[in-house]
């Protein structure tokens, strides 16, 4: 290690120190907290989880909700992404801007403007009547559409800016030589957008499933008691149930599944090869 | 460029009576924590904080929360309480007791005793809590809406009412009390829940919209018009009627489920005198005449006379809380592991 780069390991040490007290060994000793039975190591707590229909279908559930938000946040966001980079740049500073804005607003906040717009006499269901589409107000709230709904407005701009940025990054050049050497408009996009932004598909990705499986107010309100995600069944365990040893492995659950999605979506997008280079096109 | 390092020295001045002007109301001033659960807080605050403050010069520090979330804090915090008086509904006074949270009250510290009705004295039955209100289990509905009026708890299942009710979660005060109503209500009671289990799967089938976990939410739940029927503890009537929409309470035919809440004091308070002074003021004829007045708390204090207006969306009155059912505390304490997976999976699905 020359000096220079000890230099920049002890730049480091107040946050190492920080996220290793904070962070890392809580969570080491929450894990070791899941495996102990009344004789040592145990799988128990795991095997209960695993039987327990309220826990398989708050997993399913999760996995389910955040997996349909992420895919349609993407095939969403991607275009518009695009059309976006392509803009002149006041007009794409101000969608940025509108972009970032709602993230500048209290999650809480956000979820209860959507308890306005779905209710009852809410705008969408006043809409739909006031134009005679349906006889009488319908359910919107606390299903589990509402959740996705909720979640797919709270996490958008996570999976926008990476990709905005993403597409950004993307020389003009590259489009423009690959029409020249005669790629279709579809090649262009499948073999030459597609790969250079697939990052910024990636990253917006795990983003979002993330959040998706670890938010807790928006499934709460939007969803009620009756549709439980893993985060509400967490906090039921951890805090109304007082079964801490069930929320632990709840958490354990939750964290397994965002790593294995996070895996997942790179090997999927192939975000784990290296980014082609001018020389490979 | 380099700031000038006289507006260095200014800034950290600024910083520091910053850091001072906030610290200093914290020094000296005498507190009392109390844990509770922050409904009707403005009424409250008026009733109970400010005259409490004024006449003992000793700040109450609140910790809010439903009974759930304020008895897992407190239990955290076995080894190092930072609470001095609790308020909770009675399962859960019970649960805190059995697991070795209460102090035993000294009851000759409790000055206006012989006010108190005998039933508020010790309703845990093991000296570790004083009741401060009572109040029962009914149904509210919408007068508007709903046209054959609701009498009876079988009548939540009633066809008209599809999609339109709400019940309580089981893991609240009245959770349990649902599925032993709903029980007795279709032949069986609290030793045979399988016909209650049974019947509430059914009603949550067709119609229960929600389950609300809180009684702030089921008021907005009658105020985004999703609910038109819910059982409701009685001490939530007095917001209900005030969101001025057409509603109405009915003392089910199948009886009124009784409840009183209990103050009790954390063992190794800090301020252990603080929470005597807390429950005295509390008890006393003054602020329980106040809360009935504001419909916020039924008086346990028998001094207080409550008018006939006021009466009316209380629970009060010898022959109404004659009439109360109450529940062995204990026995439900025992199922309530078993009932809260059952409800888990069978109803609130």
């Amino acid at each position: 290690m020359t000096p220079a780069t000890r230099w920049l390991w002890v730049l480091t040490v107040p946050c190492l120190a920080f996220l290793l007290t904070a962070f890392v060994l809580p969570v080491a000793l929450l894990f070791a907290s899941s495996f102990t039975g009344e004789a040592g190591f145990s799988l128990s707590s795991y095997g209960e989880f695993v039987r327990d229909p309220v826990s398989q279908r708050a997993y399913l559930r999760t996995v389910r909700i955040a997996g349909l938000v992420t895919l349609i946040g993407m095939v969403i966001c991607y275009p518009a992404a695009y059309a976006v980079s392509l803009m002149a740049a006041r007009w794409r500073v101000l969608l940025i801007a509108l972009v970032i804005l709602p993230l500048m607003t209290n999650p809480v906040a956000r979820t209860f403007a959507w308890l306005v717009i779905l209710g009852r006499k809410g705008l969408v269901n006043n809409t739909l009547y006031g134009l005679g589409i349906i006889p009488e107000p319908i359910r919107l709230l606390y299903t589990e559409n509402a959740i996705s709904i909720g979640l797919f407005h709270l996490f958008l701009p996570l999976m926008m800016l990476p990709l905005i940025s993403a597409f950004e990054n993307v020389p003009r050049d590259v489009v423009l030589a690959a029409r020249n050497l005669g790629a279709s408009e579809l090649q262009v996009f499948t073999r030459v957008l597609m790969p250079l932004t697939r990052d910024g598909l990636a990253i917006g990705g795990t983003l979002v499933f993330t959040g998706c499986v670890t938010a807790y107010v928006t499934p709460a309100i939007l969803g009620g008691s009756r549709h439980l995600m893993l985060s509400t069944l967490l906090y039921q365990k951890a805090s109304v149930t007082l079964d801490w040893v069930g929320g632990t492995v709840v958490a354990v659950v939750m964290f397994v599944t965002t790593l294995a999605a996070i895996y997942l979506i790179r090997v999927l997008s192939g975000a784990h090869r290296t980014r082609p280079t001018a020389g490979a096109l | 460029m380099k700031t000038a390092p006289s507006k260095n020295v200014h800034r950290l001045a600024y910083v520091l009576l910053g850091v001072l002007v906030f610290l200093l109301p914290q020094l000296g001033a005498a507190q009392v924590a109390v844990s509770t659960w922050g409904f009707g807080m403005d009424l409250i605050d008026k009733n109970v904080t400010n005259t409490f403050e004024e006449a003992f010069s000793t700040e109450i520090l609140y910790d809010l929360g439903n009974n759930a979330d304020r008895i897992t804090k407190i239990e955290l915090r076995k080894d190092n309480p930072n609470i001095d008086a609790v308020e909770f509904a009675p399962t859960f006074a019970l649960r805190a007791a059995n697991e070795g949270l209460l102090e035993t009250i000294d009851y000759s510290r409790i000055e206006g005793l012989d006010e108190l009705h005998e039933w508020a004295v010790d309703p845990l039955g093991n000296g570790m809590g004083v009741g401060f209100t009572i109040y029962s289990y009914g149904i509210v509905y919408r007068t508007d809406k709903i046209s054959e009026p609701i009498t009876s708890w079988q009548d939540l299942w009633r066809e008209d009412l599809s999609g339109k009710v709400s019940l309580p979660n089981i893991t609240t005060t009245q959770g349990p009390s649902t599925v032993v109503m709903a029980s007795r209500a279709w032949g069986g009671d609290e030793n045979n829940p399988d016909v209650g289990f049974e019947k509430l799967a059914e009603l949550s089938e067709t119609n229960v919209v929600t389950f609300y976990a809180r009684s702030s939410e089921l008021i907005s739940l009658f105020q985004q018009e999703e609910v038109w029927a819910a059982p409701v503890l009685r001490f939530a009537w007095g917001s209900l009627q005030q969101t001025g929409l057409p509603l109405t309470w009915v003392a089910p035919a199948e009886g009124s489920v009784g409840f009183v809440n209990t103050i009790s004091i954390v063992k190794g308070a800090p301020n252990l005198d603080g929470a005597y002074d807390y429950i005295n003021h509390k008890l006393s004829h003054d602020v329980q005449s106040a809360q009935a007045l504001d419909l916020v708390d039924s008086p346990v204090n028998a001094t207080v006379d409550v008018p006939a207006e006021q009466a009316a969306s209380l629970t009060y009155g010898d022959e109404e809380i004659g009439n109360l059912i109450f529940l062995d505390y204990n026995y439900l304490l025992s199922v309530e592991e078993e009932w809260i997976s059952r409800w888990n999976e069978e109803i609130a699905r």
